[in-house]
Formats: C-alpha cells, structure tokens, sequence
C-alpha cells in the first residue's frame, strides 16, 4: 500500500515533468521561464533538505488539524445522528456550510489571528472537517436494521452501542475518508501558508513564486508529493489493519 | 395467553394496495402456532406489526396473558467485533447460563461459538440469532423463516425442543414449508391475498412432540385444507 503509492506519486510527477519539458522545447522557452533538467536538478540538490524540513513542519500542522477535525466530525456527527430536530438542523447547517468554499474565510482569520501557527492549525482543520463530517453524519444517521434491531426489541440498545454498530459497519467508508482528509488537511496548511504564514512549505512556495523560481517549485511539489504519499499510505496501511482486525470480513467474498 | 385480530386492515402509506383486509382470528394458549401463505400474502407486515402493536393503540389486535412479544427474521446479524460466543454470553442474563448451553449443544452450534458471524453458514447465523431471542424475557416470539437454511433434520430436532423447553411461551412461526407447519403447529393462519377476497383462515395442525407418532392421514388431510384455504 505505502509503496504502491510512493510510485503512483512519482509516475504522475515525471509524467507532468516530461509534459513540462516538451512545452518547453515544443515553444522554446527560456530557462528562466521553464528552466532545464539540469536546473532542476541542481535546485533539488540545494533545496531539499530545507523543503523537507518545511514540508514536514507543514505536516506536522496537517495532521493536527486532520486529527482535531475528526474528533470534531466525530463529535457532531454523533450528536447530529437523530432524527430529532437538533440532529436535522445538525445535518442541514452541516449541509450548508460545506457548501461555502472555506478557503475564501483564510483572510479573516489571519486578520484576527494573525499570521502564527493558530492560523495554519484553524485552516488546516476546517478545511478538512467538512467534508469527513459529511461522512460521518452520513454513516452514524444510517440505521444498520439487521443488527439493530435485535438490541431494539430486547431494550439493550444504548447510544454507545449504536455508534459502535454504525462505525464498524462502515469501518471501510470511514477509514477511506479519514486517509482522504490528509490531502485536503495539507492542501489547507499549504494554502494558510501560502497566504500569510511565516513558516512551512507554502511559505517557501510563495518566497519562490516571488522570485519565479519554477525550479524551487517543481522541487517544493516533489518533497509534497513524496511526503503526502508516505503520509497517506501510513494512514491506508492502518486502516487495513483496523479492517483485518475488527472488520465483519465475509468469507463469501473470497470466492 | 389470547392473541386476537378483529378486521385488521393494512396498508403502506402512500399506497392504495391493501397488504392485509379485514383479518379476523384467534389463537388460544402457548405453544407453536404458524402464519402461512404464499410470498407476499402480508405474512412479514402481518408479523412487524403485531410486534409493534402496542405503539399503534387503533390496531384491532387484542392479546391477554402477553406481555414481551419479541420478533425475530431470518436476515438480521450479530455484530461482527468479537466472536458469537461472546457475543451469546453478552445477552444472557446470569440465571440462563445453563439453558444457554442446552441450546447451543441442540442447535448444533458448540464448534462454531469461537467464529465470528459473518464466518458461519447462513444455516447456521440463522440458528445462533434464534438462540439469543430464545435467551430473553418473552411471552410471545415471532419466528420469520428463522429457521430458514437449517437442514430438515436439524429444524425438527430443534422446533421438538424448542416447544419442550419452552412449553408455556407462544411461539408464531412463518414458514413456507407446509409439511413442518401442518406437523409441528397447532393453529395455522393461513392468510390469503387481499385481492381474492377469500377470507384467511385457520386450520387446526397437527402439534406434535417429541412423544408423538406421525400420523401421516392426518397430516396429508391438515395439508390438503391448508392448501385449500389460499
């Protein structure tokens, strides 16, 4: 799984790389413009090691949001499970909300948090929180009747229980959901960073950009890339032993 | 026990087609009684809301000497975190260890107990659900084809003890198979389709035990008028 991703990762990359270098020859541009291999390369070797420091710090704020927006997803999408009105009006502002594209709020919250890494952190979760909580509302609203029931009639069902039924029964979906949330959490940090923030990769992105530096961005995108896809594949490499472990895996399903 | 229906009449909201018209029957004491029909008769709707008359006090159905009615289908599941073993020693009060284990040696079920449910035939997930409703308070349980995947064999072993052990509970058990029903019950609803106008009906079966010796003029006789009924 966390190889397998590694590739995929640099597969896209020297594709887009070689499509970029094409484009560069196909129009003969300049250096400056699009620079050669061999910038590239000598820039990765200069840069690297602090991109991948940066990317790392910028990681290290991802996964807090990430974490902080799933304990939140988890939070509300319990309690927003009911069909009582409060879980209704759970449901439809959670509905509403996502709708509305939360990057577009970065700048207030750099207006009245300034540019520290609360900022970063606050991005970071709200971006990612959204959709996870859209999922997690989704499968806890979802009554599993054929298990459910029996707890019903007999008068064992508790609200612990319930979530614990819906939860497993939807381990795949969740743990789906939750690796998928990393990206949107490092796209979040990149984008607070990218904006106002003093530190992490996006910062660096932007020092580049002012420079028009494509050489330092191509190198930048890599160390994302590479990170992310670790990140990620981590996160599936857990969700498959959560599922091997606690999953209602169904022999059937091997014929 | 009584369990009565007075002209009970059903459909699903939003929908014109009567699933049950004008149900008249009575079915007196403990033991197995059956509900019977073609596929799609109302046997399911029928059973759900007689589980769950009490919440829909306009219902003509009376009953005395009920009190829990629990209902119990063929699809449902354990949950699939720990084994059925563990689940099974989950739900049963403290005083039922023993019958738990009687239950499980008659259900075939001993070898099976460290597996969880989604590793087991779909025999015998059907065979470890109906122990955990047979472990709790009822008066009256509605089997839906819950003995639905067992081989004959082991479903006549089982209904001969389960009527034993619990000789003072009433039992409503759906089936399709008119030869167990005919045998084992010993009033049979037989319910027809609304459409036919033909009222549902009930044949008395024949409600053989353990002791009992097949009386197979009979029980041809008590399948022929249940036949007749749809």
């Amino acid at each position: 799984m966390l190889f397998r991703r590694i590739y995929q990762f640099m597969i896209v990359y020297a594709v887009f790389l070689a499509i970029l270098l094409m484009v560069k020859k196909g129009l003969s541009l300049s250096d400056y413009v699009i620079p050669g291999l061999p910038l590239i390369l000598e820039t990765a070797v200069q840069m690297s090691a602090g991109f991948f420091t940066d990317v790392m710090d910028t990681l290290s704020v991802a996964i807090l949001g990430q974490g902080i927006s799933i304990f939140l997803a988890f939070f509300v999408g319990i309690l927003g499970r009911k069909s009582s009105w409060a879980g209704s009006m759970i449901r439809v502002t959670a509905y509403n909300i996502q709708a509305y594209p939360i990057v577009a709020l970065a700048p207030i919250i750099f207006i009245l948090l300034g540019d520290g890494f609360l900022s970063r952190l606050l991005i970071a979760a709200m971006i990612c929180y959204f959709p996870l909580l859209l999922s997690v509302l989704g499968v806890m609203a979802a009554p599993v009747e054929d298990i459910e029931h029996f707890y019903i009639a007999t008068g064992r069902m508790r609200w612990q229980l319930e979530v614990k039924i819906r939860a497993f029964e939807n381990l795949s979906k969740l743990t789906t959901v939750i690796a998928g949330s990393a990206t949107l959490a490092m796209a979040g940090t990149i984008v607070a960073e990218f904006i106002a923030a003093n530190a992490g990769i996006g910062y660096s992105i932007r020092i580049a950009l002012y420079q028009s530096n494509l050489a330092a961005i191509l190198t930048a995108l890599f160390m994302i890339g590479i990170v992310i896809s670790v990140y990620q594949g981590i996160l599936e490499t857990l969700g498959e032993m959560v599922k091997a472990k606690w999953g209602s895996e169904n022999k059937g399903k091997l014929l | 026990m009584r369990l009565e229906c007075s002209g009970l009449n059903f459909a699903y909201p939003e929908s014109e087609t009567m699933v049950i018209q004008d149900l008249w029957f009575a079915m007196d004491g403990p033991g197995f009684h059956a509900v019977f029909g073609p596929s799609g008769v109302g046997k399911t709707s029928f059973a759900k809301l007689l589980a769950n008359y009490r919440d829909r006090p306009q219902l003509p159905i009376q009953t005395s000497g009920i009190g829990t009615i629990l209902y119990s289908y063929n699809l449902e599941r354990l949950p699939g975190w720990s084994s059925t073993g563990r689940h099974l020693d989950r739900i049963c009060p403290a005083d039922r260890q023993d019958l738990k284990k009687e239950l499980i040696d008659i259900f075939q079920l001993g070898p099976v107990l460290g597996a969880r449910f989604s590793q087991l035939s779909m025999g015998q997930q059907n065979r470890m659900n109906l122990i955990r409703y047979l472990l709790q308070d009822f008066d009256l349980l509605i089997l839906d084809e819950s003995l639905a995947n067992v081989d004959e064999k082991l479903r006549q072993t089982i209904l001969l003890a389960v009527k034993e052990l619990f000789s003072h509970k009433m039992f409503l058990y759906i089936s399709h198979n008119l030869m167990e029903v005919a045998r084992f019950c010993k009033d049979i609803l037989v319910l027809t389709e609304p459409s036919r106008e033909k009222p549902s009906k009930i044949v008395s079966g024949q409600d053989d035990t353990r002791i009992s010796v097949l009386e197979k003029p009979s029980l041809d006789r008590i399948m022929l008028e249940v036949m007749s009924a749809f």
